[in-house]
């Protein structure tokens, strides 16, 4: 299957999905939060196995957290990056574990990091962190340098 | 030996003896362990001062801190020098546990390891050669003979410090249990 023929089965399967073919070989697919999982399910079904991660992006002016699921097809080695944006305030979208069972782990690292929850997924445990107090530290209005000053004295004085 | 040397190791046995047999506890903290392989094989031959690593914290006297020292790794580095035997020495190794190095504005990452435990010498760098541990070696050897290298029992005597600091950061950590043994049984 072309990049084409991808494009064009993803916007006439999923519901509100836009996608662009960005280079040969790689297809930017944006989805409302609402339909992200099915897209993954109808992705999956047509050949895309491989979710080779979940990444996270502060969007702070726009006031919405970008989720982006990279995807992999063996057979018709085309890259897919499907995107969706949830508001930064109360975030929550549906867990993609019942569809590739290994996002639980980086779903939960982006919890841990942002504070995105996951509807669904049994292990929201923190990953990396030990006994974090604090607020996700990954977030763009989080102050790493005021928070390393409080938690662990002093840090030498930066000019910029 | 020299003829010198007979006198003073016989004044102090112990001393001699703690010189010459530096065990290495074999806990990689961070990237710095890269320099540990070559420093104990063949290339380097740590041996030949006296230093072997040793895989267990219970037979080691010696505790390289080699590299950033995350949240972590900082319970599990104080867990193992709790149970390491007296005389020990902590050496911190590259610039990370000195200041933080450049993990210095770091939210997960300590910043100065003496705040934690007794550091009995630094070496800098990032990375430092397998040379400078060596350097290292010498040094706290010369501290050894002088009666400086005591950092176990500042340990011991400003345990409330290092535990406050300690707990600050991880307010779960197990208290040592050693903390009110009997004072230094060595000098």
């Amino acid at each position: 299957m072309s990049e084409d023929d991808l494009k064009k089965a993803i916007e006439r399967g999923v519901e509100a999905a836009a996608a662009t073919v960005q280079k040969k070989g790689r297809l930017v697919v944006t989805v409302p939060k609402t339909a992200a999982v099915s897209a993954l399910i109808a992705l999956r079904a047509r050949g895309f196995e491989h979710l080779s991660a979940i990444s996270c992006t502060d969007w702070l002016e726009e006031g919405q957290f970008e989720l982006v699921y990279h995807l992999w097809s063996y057979s018709d080695k085309i890259h897919v990056m499907l995107k969706t944006r949830l508001p930064r305030e109360n975030p929550q979208i549906v867990t993609a574990s019942p569809v590739f069972p290994h996002a639980q782990t980086y779903e939960r690292e982006i919890h841990e990091m942002y504070g995105v929850r996951f509807e669904g997924n049994p292990r929201l445990t923190p990953l990396l962190l030990d006994h974090w107090q604090g607020p996700p530290p990954m977030r763009r209005d989080f102050d790493t340098r005021q928070y390393v000053q409080d938690t662990f004295g002093s840090t030498p004085p930066v000019g910029e | 030996m020299d003829r010198a040397e007979i006198l003073k190791t016989l004044k102090s046995p112990a001393k001699w003896g703690q010189k010459y047999s530096l065990w290495a506890v074999y806990f990689c903290t961070g990237c710095g362990v890269v320099e540990i392989p070559p420093v104990i094989t063949s290339r380097w031959d740590a041996e030949r001062f006296g230093v072997l690593p040793m895989a267990t914290p219970r037979q080691a006297n010696l505790f390289l801190i080699t590299g950033y020292v995350s949240v972590k790794t900082l319970g599990a580095i104080i867990r193992t020098y709790d149970q390491m035997p007296n005389p020990k020495y902590v050496v911190g190794f590259g610039s990370c546990p000195v200041n933080g190095g450049m993990y210095w504005d770091s939210y997960n990452t300590i910043k100065h390891l003496d705040k934690y435990l007794p550091v009995d010498g630094w070496i800098a760098g990032c990375m430092p050669r397998p040379e400078a541990i060596f350097v290292a070696v010498v040094h706290l050897w010369q501290m050894i003979d002088k009666g400086i290298a005591t950092g176990y029992e500042r340990y011991k005597d400003n345990y409330e410090y290092y535990q406050t600091n300690q707990r600050a950061i991880l307010p779960h950590l197990a208290k040592f249990a050693g903390a009110e043994a009997a004072p230094g049984r060595n000098s």
